[in-house]
């Protein structure tokens, strides 16, 4: 009873200070008429109106998120782009392992948005962004044949599934317009190699398969005899043809562009590319060495790809890498002595290990969290790792921990960009070049507008003249020239962005530049001008320190209005393609993707969000802008 | 009256003027040279006649072709300001014949092969086309609804059309062109998203038209939507005032219907801001419909300008941009004299 009477009282606190108080209190202190400053009048006013103060509290908010939350982001760069996450639409649901497979995995599989596992029971479970862009294929739809087989080993490519059953038949689904599987005329499709006859009529030898492993478009299947299936779209995979009918291979992988394989004699890592991956190093931040000086005689066991690198795993327990890191990769942590990596995986970046100690680590990429392995996972027998997950499974093959990409908030563009990351940038950006836009169209306007106003005359008559000339200037075309004039020009694109700003401000003070000379005109004619005058104080003082501060307040609100407008402007000129452009994100040309009816539909997040960060920050400014130029009106009746 | 109309068209023309030298310029920092791209043209043209020349040779034929376009296209000369007047017209080029605007020769594009007015004309007539047909279904909405708002002050459906209008001028026009494509075409399919008539038909007459409207239905809608919250917002505000005037509780008094009270004394006096506006507000909607056109595909100025700006195809774009420029001073004329006709206080002989 007590303690909820404290939180009323809290409570009426809070709801006084911000929307005033209560009806009772109002009529008692109506009593005594108190004199009050104007701003303070219009404090007062502002505050009875509760739409406008939620509308002010919705624009700080707004501010503090562009400006504060990219602090936040220390991974984000404005030209990241990631093609196996291209229109992910949001979703938090990559890393959902289906409860009934927690306790039981066999496999998990995952190259793009989307991750395959394979329970014990022999059931194959899909989960992560199963729609598959604007094709309107569901890879969750399991094929009813898969469900009613048991499944013995399953994998993932950036849109198709390869699963092969205990009896040995495979079964694809997904998207099979490219060659991902399914038969296609060589005539036809000069760059696709069909799925191989006996993988589609026939079956294999489950205990067999050394490896299933999927890539962008791509499939391969290799066997303990050195049988390899492989198939799919060779624009993809450069090197695909010279890897067609080898049989001399003990692994497979695939990176972003090439396929990488490896044979008995395990001296190098196998591409059919001269040059290619043939410099090994011994962790990520250490110089890379030529393969033979590195090996010494060692042989490599076993072959892991990500994107761009390539790890070697050698016969006497360590391991190696091959390729390009980014300069942000993480370094393969220290092993202790004598410990040895047991199990590696490999996502799309990154890296995942179980030692003989039974740690796990993740190294390598690390832009989507993918090496923060959590803490206190006990008795690990397997690893799983796929894209930007990676999965720990103990003895019981329970799931005991998950980690890496979870999935994003708003999607991502068609880059693969993260889209609440480029919203919160691009705010940023918007509202700075709105910001410095205005200041400085006000600071042209009020100059203009005083020294107009106030000496009048000749003065008055040209200033005006160059005003109209000024408004006369069609904005939108003209801006757009200019910036495709400096779009052109070599001038670093900081600067560009400084020069968008200077147009948009020398564009837009004529308006406000009009009003400070009507109010100055008005305000000439009052007593304490007078008075300063009779006093001898200087003309130029009196337009500036006297007259100037009299209408601070409307020319106030007319910059609150004007920074929604400029907003909205540098948004139109972004969007049409003449403002920033890619890859600086503003809420302009986030947008400029969205015109056309399919992207609209299909990829409803990619302008959903965007839009409504813009659309509601600028409702509310032109709100708090419109309530305060109501409220310092004295004509406005405020009984409505 | 008749003074003052000739007053303000002599000020409209220095300043178009003045404008046109500014544009000018700019222009001129497009990197662009006709001279040079006629006089390589040529060259590879001339491919045959010059086979066994040796460099030095076909260099010095190539200079020649260069300064023989230069003086066609009057730019021989580094003088901007000579330039300037023989792109107007009234300055002779080097063989002392005049051609330029005011000869009618508005210039040439090079990506479209056609003499500039050829290329502006069918876009014009579409833009202007949208222009005033948004603007009349735009004013044939809000002037009522703006009327009916300020009668109704502060009632529920005042205060859900000012919620609605102030989200309707808060959002940018492609924001707006999104949602609509998306309800329209995506959601409910009603009308196609892009594009001025049926791909492949060739339809006359008033077939012809009824395509034509059914693909500039959708755009029509959203441009009239776009202007609709800024008017209805100024027109209410506008009528609150006439409303409140001392002539309206005179007639009031006297027993007059409100009917009468409403839409003939106080809409008159209401009228005066509101002309101001309409007219401010059409120049800018010319402004304006680039980013519609762009977004559902017209084949209006906009799209012909982006498109022009693209391929830096300069006689296209100083056209486009004078244009813009006319239409905004003879707008600004127009308010002028406008104002007279609705105000009778307004002396606008003054």
């Amino acid at each position: 009873m007590k303690k909820r009477g404290f939180f009323a009282t809290v409570g009426n606190w809070f709801k006084r200070a911000f929307f005033g108080g209560s009806k009772e209190l109002a009529d008692a202190s109506m009593d005594v008429e108190e004199i009050v400053s104007p701003i303070k009048q219009i404090w007062r006013g502002f505050l009875e109106r509760k739409l406008a103060v939620a509308a002010a509290c919705v624009v700080i908010a707004m501010f503090l998120i562009v400006f504060i939350g990219p602090f936040f982001m220390p991974k984000y760069y404005d030209s990241y782009t990631e093609v196996t996450q291209k229109n992910v639409p949001p979703t938090s649901s990559m890393l959902s392992v289906p409860r009934a497979m927690k306790n039981q995995v066999r496999c998990i599989d995952s190259y793009g948005s989307f991750t395959v596992g394979v329970s014990d029971e022999g059931e194959t479970f899909v989960w992560g962004t199963t729609k598959l862009g604007t094709t309107g294929i569901d890879i969750g739809k399991i094929p009813e044949e898969v469900k009613n087989d048991k499944i013995a080993i399953a994998a993932a490519g950036i849109d198709h599934i390869v699963a092969v059953s205990e009896a040995g038949k495979v079964y694809t689904w997904g998207h099979g317009g490219l060659g991902q599987f399914g038969y296609f005329d060589p005539a036809k499709y000069p760059n696709i190699i069909s799925e191989p006859e006996e993988l589609m009529n026939g079956t294999i030898d489950v205990s067999n398969i050394r490896k299933l492993t999927c890539g962008y478009q791509c499939s391969a299947i290799l066997m303990n005899d050195g049988t390899l299936y492989l198939w799919g779209n060779k624009n993809t995979y450069q090197n695909i043809e010279k890897f067609i009918g080898r049989d001399d291979l003990i692994d497979i992988d695939f990176t972003l562009n090439y396929i990488v394989g490896l044979t008995e004699a395990g001296n190098q890592i196998v591409t059919g590319t001269r040059g290619l991956y043939d410099q090994y190093r011994g962790n990520i931040n250490e110089k890379p060495l030529p393969s033979r000086e590195y090996l010494a005689g060692r042989k490599i066991i076993a072959i892991y790809g990500t994107s761009n690198n390539v790890c070697a795993e050698l016969d006497d327990g360590s391991l190696c890498f091959a390729g390009d890191f980014p300069s942000n990769s993480i370094p393969m942590p220290a092993l202790h002595a004598g410990e040895k990596f047991l199990e590696v995986c490999s996502g799309t970046y990154h890296y995942t290990g179980l030692t003989s100690e039974g740690r796990v680590l993740s190294w390598g990429g690390n832009t989507l969290d993918q090496t923060l392995v959590p803490e206190g996972m006990t008795d690990v027998e397997k690893i799983y790792a796929g894209a930007f997950q990676s999965y720990a499974v103990n003895s019981n093959h329970e799931l005991v921990g998950k980690w890496g990409l979870k999935g994003y908030f708003f999607g991502t563009d068609t880059y693969g960009a993260d889209i609440f990351q480029r919203i919160i940038q691009g705010g940023k950006m918007t509202m700075t070049i709105g910001a410095v836009a205005v200041i400085i169209s006000s600071i042209i306007g009020i100059i203009v507008g005083c020294i107009s106003g106030y000496f009048g005359g000749k003065v008055d008559l040209l200033l005006m003249r160059v005003t109209e000339i000024f408004a006369a200037i069609p904005f939108l075309p003209f801006a757009m020239i200019l910036s495709s004039i400096m779009a052109q020009s070599d001038i670093s694109e900081n600067k560009k962005i400084y020069l968008l700003m200077v147009i948009l401000g020398v564009l837009t003070w004529t308006g406000l530049a009009r009003m400070v000379r009507g109010q100055v005109l008005a305000a000439r004619e009052n007593e304490y001008v007078v008075a300063a005058k009779a006093m001898g104080v200087k003309e130029f003082t009196i337009a500036f320190k006297h007259i100037l501060p009299n209408i601070i307040s409307i020319i106030f609100v007319s910059l609150t209005l004007d920074f929604a407008t400029c907003m909205l402007t540098e948004s139109s000129l972004s969007y049409l393609g003449f403002g920033v452009t890619y890859p600086r994100p503003t809420w302009g040309n986030m947008l400029s993707g969205a015109n056309n009816a399919t992207i609209i539909k299909n990829f409803w997040w990619q302008w959903v969000f965007t839009s409504l960060f813009l659309a509601i920050t600028c409702i509310c400014i032109n709100i708090v802008g419109d309530t305060l130029r109501d409220v310092m009106d004295p004509k406005s009746d405020r009984d409505k | 009256m008749g003074k003052y109309v000739l007053k303000r068209i002599g000020f409209m023309l220095i300043v178009m003027v003045i404008l046109s030298i500014l544009m000018f310029l700019i222009y001129n920092l497009l990197p662009s040279n006709r001279a040079y791209t006629d006089a390589r043209a040529d060259m590879t043209t001339m491919k045959q006649q010059l086979r066994g020349k040796s460099d030095a040779e076909k260099e010095l034929v190539f200079q020649e072709r260069y300064k023989e376009y230069q003086r066609l296209y009057g730019t021989d000369t580094k003088n901007m300001a000579i330039r300037y007047l023989r792109w107007i017209g009234v300055y002779p080029k080097y063989y002392g014949n005049y051609d330029g605007l005011l000869q009618g020769n508005f210039g040439y594009s090079y990506e479209l092969k056609d003499t500039v007015l050829n290329v502006v004309k069918e876009p014009m007539k579409n833009t202007i086309f949208i222009n005033i047909f948004a603007m009349v279904a735009a004013l044939a909405i809000t002037i009522p609804l703006g009327i009916v708002c300020s009668t109704h002050k502060g009632s529920k459906g005042d205060q859900a059309v000012q919620v609605i209008t102030i989200v309707g001028y808060s959002l940018p026009s492609f924001i707006i062109c999104i949602v609509f494509i998306w309800v329209f075409c995506s959601l409910l399919g009603w009308f196609p998203p892009s594009g001025m008539k049926t791909p492949g038909s060739n339809y006359t007459g008033w077939k012809w038209f009824v395509d034509r409207m059914y693909y500039l239905a959708l755009p029509l809608i959203s441009m009239t939507f776009m202007s609709m919250g800024g008017m209805t917002r100024y027109v209410r505000a506008s009528m609150i005032d006439a409303l409140s005037l001392d002539c309206i509780r005179t007639a009031r008094a006297k027993g007059v219907k409100e009917k009468t009270v409403i839409y003939s004394h106080a809409w008159r006096n209401a009228l005066i801001p509101v002309v101001t506006l309409v007219v401010g507000w059409f120049i800018g909607i010319f402004g304006g419909s680039i980013v519609f056109e762009n977004m559902f595909g017209l084949n209006g100025m906009g799209k012909l300008m982006i498109q022009s700006l693209r391929t830096a195809d300069c006689d296209v774009i100083i056209l486009l941009q004078l244009f813009y420029v006319a239409v905004s001073l003879i707008g600004n004329l127009v308010i002028d004299l406008v104002y007279g006709l609705v105000d009778p206080r307004i002396r606008v002989s003054a």
